[in-house]
């Protein structure tokens, strides 16, 4: 078949221009690519680095706290958290069935965290469950073949081997908060576990350890392919306390029912053998996300049970106080120790009268039985004798009104008054008459029963001040290296022994002679000494209060004591917030210390109440700024 | 009719041959390399086989006279159209879309075969077409042609497989004469069709128009695949990362990298070297297609090979366009490359037909 060839032209233009036109698109497409590989290849190339790679954090463990004996306190578990990979499931609502019934938790719950998960980007897993049993691990794990998204992740969790004791030396842990991570500057993001309070806070450095870091090959999916580079953590140390686990459950035990505090110390180091804060809490809580309800009964809680009260809470030291100033004022040779003072029962100056603890009087009473029956008078001519300011320095001199240096935050430095003070900061000039009340430990004076325990170390130690501290020793976890801590001292003042003599004699007498204070309290087998001291809860709003609550206008009890008597190893200072009086409510306490230290048999009930008769203190006589004003024997 | 067996080489275009077949053997080598191991292992053997068939395919469609095609051109339309019709109303779902057939384990696009059969009935319309120019009632019958199986495409819904049969419509208004008027007419209706179409969007839809222009704006969503396809191109560099060495797609963070993607994982292998190779590899065909086109014997074989060439012109545009973000993704393999058997096969068939026209451009073979 033959065909004519028709007119082509037109087409075979056309033809060319097209020709034109592809050769153009395809000059464009290399000029793309060209832009795209070569030009910009460098900034995709980095791009690229960054999506393989991932740095992948390997958090160091924790260190453990042990006691002085290496009893363990806090230790760490493993905790189990269930994470769901979205890309991995094959049926999302059947992953949240699987997980509703193995972990026993209502659907919706469930539900409420995978629909959460959803808005995050595809590769982060979903979170569904913490602190998983190991039923309930076992029972996601049984599963895994047909549900490959659920993964169970192990991290360590602190656990507080003792539940509340020692919580408030320990601290706890909690999330860092956003100030937190922002401040510190030492790599912790939102989420981690930093310390509060107590040790865990005070040595978080030493405990964390260094993070160490991997850098991880990863799919698309976030699953790891290989590993790059790896640098190790470096595991937290160990620390060792100064705390006594058994001295320390004795006071926790004694204060069961109580509200107060009570430290024990060597007066030679500042070690600190026992610190208790009632009501306590369980630090545990805060690991395991404490519930809404569980924080807010810790914040409601009239009792404060998160306030550390043996150096937050600063009170009035009742006659605690009397034996500093009593060797103050013969240090300054301002008492004949033999020079007697009559006690009919009261006093007077400037026009007002001071009852003594003792309405029928101690009669004839010199220094040492002055302090063995605290003996309120005497007292009184003496803080007559050496005036406000004078009290003052001698207080200060034992470390009183400044903090202790104690290795824990949030150290309340108390109160010594003095008329510049009262100028100064009560805006009203000092009244003689209140220097009468803080000659016995009243009025403005506040202190912390740390405070009380190191100034009686001073006392006890010829004058020099420990700094008291928890930290014992740290423990390099791999290699076992010790590392103990080096003991500070302050020079405080140059206690001259003979007279010194005089007042350890003295609070020698309070426990074991009769008619002493505590000799209820007598401590049998050991050279035991001390004081005690009452504080009468009275404020101007007592009378409304009376009506609210009768149990808070109670006698504050205090006890400060040491053992033995010649060189001694222990001072004790305890304080029972309206216990009554401090002998019945706060010597029997450093009784079963001082047993229990110097291994003496215990009595079997806890704390066997002396048969002494309390006397009512004498009624509150003055204005004074101070929260509590004290009576005190 | 059909020559000595030691003239088919001299008769056969080899350029044309040659490229069809470098691509593909690219392809497979490249399948291989994205899907070496875990559960699409395999899939490089499958698409040999692919490529195995789609040669015989072309063996066949070159020594088949294409003017008996263009004959029986109206009822092969029809016959592609009705597996068409059928999927629309019985269709499986398959990733969403309704354009597979199933036979045994083996799943075929039957709008693969509209292409060319579209193809065939357009070069058979202006097969008898006067040169110059182009009249109205071979403008209606065009939109009409191209306009059922798109529609038939577009209502799989896809996309992408549907825009491939405009090429077909740009050749019959180019090649049969438009003039600038028509041309101008046909642009301004379009703009306000669109300008109108906006208005009636979905939010999903307008999110992804939106998208295509601002891609890092949504980098975990819609923007994630044409991102990631082009950090994989961009950070191949002039050489390329090595084959099997492309962390975006060896980690998996290209989506579809063995289909629709798998420009962008030459690309990253490779490197523009690479780019340049493929690239050059479809210019070297497409420009020799349109060679021959000028030599083809009649009109209707101008036309064959015209549609047919814009067919892939189109689809290697648009798929080297959407790796770097030029183009919105839409579903576009590269032919011969992508893996898919279908689009493979077909695609051979396809240059099976342009190298048969060329076969017989002598009048009297």
């Amino acid at each position: 078949m033959l065909r004519v060839r028709e007119n082509r032209q037109g087409l075979n233009r056309r033809i060319e221009v097209a020709r034109v036109l592809v050769g153009v698109v395809f000059a464009v497409l290399a000029i793309a690519y060209w832009y795209t590989q070569i030009v910009r290849g460098d900034y995709y190339f980095t791009l690229s680095e960054s999506n393989r790679i991932r740095s992948v954090r390997i958090n160091a463990p924790r260190g453990y706290v042990l006691d002085r004996n290496g009893a363990m306190l806090v230790d760490n578990e493993p905790a189990y958290t269930l994470h769901l990979y979205r890309r991995e499931a094959k049926n999302l609502a059947s992953s949240i069935d699987l997980a509703s019934a193995v972990l026993k938790l209502p659907r919706d719950q469930v539900k409420a965290r995978v629909d959460r998960g959803l808005r995050d980007p595809e590769f982060l897993p979903i979170t569904i469950a913490e602190n998983l049993g190991i039923e309930e691990v076992a029972g996601i794990e049984a599963h895994a073949p047909e549900h490959p998204e659920f993964a169970i992740i192990v991290s360590q969790r602190r656990l507080y081997t003792h539940g509340a004791s020692a919580a408030h030396a320990l601290g706890y842990l909690s999330e860092a908060s956003l100030d937190q991570v922002k401040a510190t500057d030492s790599g912790y993001r939102l989420g981690d576990w930093i310390g509060q309070k107590g040790i865990e806070g005070a040595y978080e450095r030493l405990l964390a350890g260094v993070n160490g870091e991997r850098r991880v090959i990863v799919d698309s999916h976030g699953r790891e392919m290989a590993e790059e580079r790896r640098l190790e953590a470096r595991p937290g140390q160990n620390l060792f306390v100064t705390l006594d686990l058994g001295l320390q459950q004795i006071a926790e035990e004694y204060f069961r029912d109580k509200v107060g505090s009570a430290v024990a110390l060597d007066p030679r180091t500042g070690e600190i053998l026992a610190l208790v804060s009632s009501p306590s809490y369980d630090p545990n809580w805060f690991t395991r996300r404490v519930s809404a309800k569980e924080w807010n009964s810790l914040l409601t809680d009239g009792d404060h049970p998160l306030q550390n009260r043996a150096i937050q809470n600063a009170f009035s030291p009742g006659s605690v106080f009397k034996v500093f100033v009593a060797y103050g004022a013969l240090a300054q040779g301002l008492v004949d120790p033999n020079a007697t003072v009559f006690c009919p029962g009261h006093a007077t100056y400037y026009g007002r009268t001071f009852n003594c603890h003792k309405k029928g009087g101690h009669g004839t009473v010199n220094l040492r039985n002055a302090i063995k029956m605290s003996c309120d008078v005497y007292f009184y001519a003496l803080g007559h004798r050496l005036g406000v300011d004078r009290i003052g320095e001698i207080a200060k001199s034992f470390g009183f009104g400044s903090p202790t240096g104690v290795d824990l935050p949030y150290e309340k430095s108390g109160l010594v008054p003095s008329e510049e003070w009262a100028i100064q900061k009560r805006h009203a000039r000092w009244y003689p008459s209140e220097t009468i009340s803080v000659a016995i430990g009243q009025g403005p004076v506040l202190v912390t029963p740390l405070q009380v325990a190191r100034a009686l170390s001073a006392l006890v130690e010829d004058g020099r001040l420990p700094t008291p501290h928890l930290f014992y020793a740290s423990q390099e976890p791999r290699s076992g290296k010790r590392l103990r801590y080096t003991s500070e001292t302050h020079e405080g003042i140059v206690l001259d022994p003979a007279k010194l003599a005089i007042v350890k004699d003295g609070m020698w007498a309070v426990l074991n002679e009769p008619g002493g204070t505590a000799f209820g309290s007598h401590v049998p087998g050991v050279e035991a000494a001390g004081k005690t001291g009452t504080v009468q809860v009275i404020g101007r709003e007592s009378t409304v209060k009376a009506g609210a609550d009768k149990k808070k206008l109670g006698n504050h009890g205090w006890f400060a004591g040491f053992a033995p008597r010649d060189s001694p190893e222990i001072v004790v200072s305890v304080f029972v917030e309206n216990g009554g009086h401090g002998n019945l409510s706060a010597a029997p306490l450093a009784k079963l210390l001082f047993l229990k230290y110097f291994g003496k048999p215990m009595p079997e009930p806890p704390a066997p109440r002396p048969q002494q008769r309390a006397e009512k203190p004498e009624p509150p006589h003055f204005l004074t700024a101070a929260r509590n004003e004290a009576g005190g024997r | 009719m059909i020559g000595g067996v030691a003239s088919v080489p001299r008769r056969l275009d080899l350029v044309i041959l040659g490229c069809a077949i470098s691509l593909a053997l690219l392809g497979i080598l490249f399948v291989a390399s994205t899907t070496g191991a875990g559960r699409l292992q395999g899939l490089a053997t499958r698409q040999a086989l692919w490529v195995a068939v789609g040669l015989a395919g072309l063996v066949v469609a070159v020594l088949f006279d294409y003017r008996t095609l263009l004959k029986i051109s109206f009822p092969l339309y029809c016959a592609t159209l009705l597996p068409l019709v059928y999927l629309l109303f019985f269709g499986v779902r398959i990733q969403n879309v309704k354009s597979w057939i199933r036979f045994g384990s083996f799943q075929f696009q039957p709008a693969e075969l509209a292409k060319i059969s579209t193809a065939l009935l357009v070069a058979y319309l202006f097969e008898n077409e006067d040169d110059g120019k182009l009249r109205i009632s071979a403008f209606v019958k065009l939109g009409a042609i191209v306009a059922v199986p798109f529609l038939l495409v577009f209502l799989q819904p896809d996309l992408g497989l549907a825009l491939t049969m405009l090429p077909l419509l740009a050749v019959g208004l180019f090649f049969g004469g438009l003039p600038v008027r028509g041309w101008i007419a046909i642009i301004l209706v379009v703009a306000v069709c669109a300008g109108g179409a906006w208005f009636f969007l979905k939010d999903y839809q307008k999110q992804r128009i939106s998208t295509f222009f601002n891609p890092d704006q949504d980098v975990l969503k819609s923007g994630y695949q044409v991102r990631q396809s082009k950090i994989a191109v961009g950070s191949g560099g002039f050489t390329g990362k090595g084959f099997r060495s492309g962390t975006q797609s060896q980690l998996r963070f290209l989506p579809v990298q063995h289909t629709d993607f798998i420009f962008a994982v030459i690309a990253e292998e490779w490197g523009f070297l690479g780019v340049i190779l493929i690239l050059g590899l479809f210019a070297t065909l497409v420009l020799r297609s349109l060679t021959l086109a000028g030599v083809a014997r009649d009109r209707g074989g101008v036309f064959l090979i015209l549609g047919l060439a814009a067919v892939i012109f189109f689809s290697v545009m648009v798929n080297a366009s959407m790796m770097i973000g030029l183009l919105p993704t839409t579903g576009i393999p590269l032919p011969l490359v992508s893996y898919g058997g279908s689009s493979v096969a077909t695609t051979f068939l396809s240059i099976g037909l342009i190298l048969g026209v060329h076969y017989r451009r002598f009048a009297n073979a």
